[in-house]
């Protein structure tokens, strides 16, 4: 029995499949924009009716047929409060991120499904996310795993929903004031 | 004056283990948790590891999480549905109202009854245990006077959060993440410390979140201290209770219920008075904060609307500079639907390990036990006396009993009252003997 997080292990696009190129290549692309902290061009890949969460993992008996804490999550954020989160980031009192964290967002593992319409992909990624501070305190690291919906956009494509799976119950990060 | 040291200090640490959480009420968490009969959660109090059931018969329990035989913990999990809690070492196994019942080979193993009756035999109860308005608190202390007679006046603001309506309060979470800070400084910050408002959150202002313009008008709010606990207000426009729970954001059904829960004297410290509650601390670790925010854009002017929520949080001790911190988000279960999603949205942008205020609150507190951690913080007293001229009399008169209806003391104004009344209670009991 599977953990009830993990999606079913459906056969994916083979890698030489063009969509899954550009899948691949969104995701790598979108990992420099967070390292960079470039969340203005960050925006600007999602979609306007995005949704981005990030459930509250908790360990529970294999039988339970449920491993996320009910109705509770890190994330639930539509683009509105994802603007006002970046909208914080630039202005000069976030003293959470100013300094800045060095980060490095590490993806792979990058599986990708074709779906009923053209106009969408699914796509899975695993995510390490590596994050230093100053000088005194160890550096942190989050591993999640992510579930995808990328929708056609002109020539290219945008990030609809997105569905984090933390890989820890309680979290080592002081807060999560950057994104996944 | 504060000695910088005792927040990173291991001896002291280890002082508040044998003489504070030995013997203070400590949050576990709130019977609607566990609704169902068979529910559970699995709540630590330090290092001691409690399954808080609600069993076959409906009893809310709570159970030292360990094996009367070999002392392995029998329920692993951190939630869940049981009707029984089996140790995976040898098998002994329990009801959910913590009575032993199975026990392999009992007979040829202890020749039965003769050798080890199994009547009686229960995992080890909380040595105390009680509820107010559904919170559940376990207290080591066999002996400890009554959860009630603890809160004490700070019961009546204990309401403002948990009864809002006949039908009580429920919590969401606990979102869990550590923190390499003194679990003192979340404490003391949601206490009282209205001071920090205008300069740490000053980004919160900038993006417009909130309907007032300026943080600065958070000098008009009243500090209050009760007995155990004590927090911080914000002071309302003009209004009657009905319009100053309006400008907050509840609905007109919610102020109905409320108003059929809080007494005339709760209602007046809102209606009269014009005091809204922001973030409390009942000591030692239990802390409570209630805001206003916008959810959503501001298109046209009816979505000029703001809308509260509520957060329940323990600064769970890991040591001397490390904190657990587990957050709740807490909303009244008879409110609508579209309140709740509305209202949980506020907390997740506000609060909670994603939160645009925790983000920056923790930034500075971890910051702060890092460097009381030095031989130099042990030379440093830190400068507690806000709010006090140099010979005590305080700086701004308290309020009188009708311009603040509240229990306790209560001033309007920027000062550090409620952070010393914590450190007090706090140091009075790291020097009563164990």
């Amino acid at each position: 029995m599977s953990a009830p997080s993990m999606r079913k292990p459906l056969p994916s696009l083979p890698f030489h499949d063009i969509r899954h190129l550009q899948a691949h290549q969104f995701l790598v692309d979108e990992a420099y924009l967070l390292d960079a902290q470039q969340y203005e061009l960050w925006l600007d890949t999602l979609t306007d009716d995005i949704r981005y969460v990030m459930p509250v993992r908790v360990t529970t008996a294999r039988g339970a047929g449920f491993d996320t804490s009910p109705g509770m999550a890190h994330f639930d954020e539509d683009k509105y409060s994802l603007s006002q989160r970046v909208a914080r980031f630039a202005t000069e009192h976030a003293w959470a991120e100013d300094p800045p964290s060095r980060l490095r967002h590490f993806i792979t593992n990058v599986r990708t499904f074709a779906t009923d319409d053209d106009a969408h992909l699914e796509v899975e990624s695993a995510e390490l996310l590596f994050r230093s501070r100053g000088d005194v305190n160890e550096s942190t690291l989050v591993s999640c795993g992510r579930q995808d919906v990328l929708r056609r956009s002109g020539g290219s494509w945008k990030l609809a929903h997105r569905k984090i799976i933390a890989d820890e119950s309680v979290l080592r990060m002081q807060n999560l004031a950057v994104f996944l | 004056m504060i000695p910088a040291h005792i927040y990173n200090d291991d001896e002291l640490f280890a002082r508040e283990k044998e003489r504070l959480f030995s013997r203070a009420w400590m949050f576990v968490g709130h019977e609607s948790e566990i609704p169902q009969d068979g529910d559970y959660v699995v709540r630590r109090v330090l290092d001691d590891s409690f399954i808080i059931t609600r069993d076959s018969e409906s009893t809310v329990r709570a159970l030292f999480n360990m094996c009367l035989h070999r002392g392995m913990q029998v329920c692993r999990a951190e939630m869940g549905n049981a009707s029984n809690f089996r140790c995976p070492y040898h098998g002994w196994s329990y009801r959910n109202d913590g009575r032993l019942t199975g026990l392999p080979f009992h007979r040829e193993a202890y020749g039965g009854d003769d050798g080890f009756p199994k009547d009686g035999q229960t995992l080890l109860p909380a040595p105390n245990f009680a509820s107010y308005n559904g919170l559940l608190f376990i207290n080591m202390d066999p002996n400890a006077e009554p959860l009630e007679d603890f809160l004490g006046d700070f019961k009546f603001y204990l309401d403002f959060y948990t009864k809002q309506s006949a039908h009580g309060v429920e919590l969401r979470g606990p979102q869990r993440w550590r923190i390499k800070a003194n679990w003192k400084i979340g404490a003391e910050n949601f206490a009282g410390d209205m001071y920090h408002t205008p300069h740490t959150h000053a980004s919160i202002v900038d993006i417009g979140l909130f309907r007032e313009p300026k943080a600065q008008k958070r000098k008009d709010g009243a500090t209050y201290w009760a007995h155990r606990g004590g927090g911080t207000t914000y002071k309302l426009p003009p209004g009657s209770f009905d319009e100053r729970m309006r400008y907050v954001g509840y609905p007109d059904e919610m102020i109905a219920r409320i108003k059929d829960v809080w007494t005339p004297r709760q209602q007046r410290m809102v209606g009269d008075d014009g005091f809204m509650i922001s973030a409390a601390t009942c000591f030692p670790n239990l802390s409570f904060v209630h805001n206003w925010p916008r959810v959503r854009e501001r298109v046209h002017d009816r979505d000029n609307e703001v809308l509260p929520f509520i957060s329940i949080r323990l600064w769970q001790p890991i040591s001397a500079n490390e904190t657990e911190v587990c957050s709740w988000f807490a909303v009244d279960s008879a409110a609508p639907a579209q309140y709740k999603k509305d209202s949980y949205k506020a907390y997740l942008m506000c609060f909670g390990s994603t939160g645009m205020f925790e983000q920056d609150d923790v930034e500075n507190w971890v910051s702060l036990t890092t460097t009381a951690g030095g031989s130099m913080a042990r030379r440093l007293l830190l400068n507690s006396r806000m709010g006090l001229l140099s010979d005590d009399r305080p700086v701004i008169e308290a309020l009188p009993p009708d311009s603040f209806h509240g229990p306790g003391r209560a001033q309007v104004g920027y000062n550090e009252h409620n952070q010393r009344e914590l450190l007090k209670l706090w140091a009075d009991q790291l020097e009563l003997p164990a």
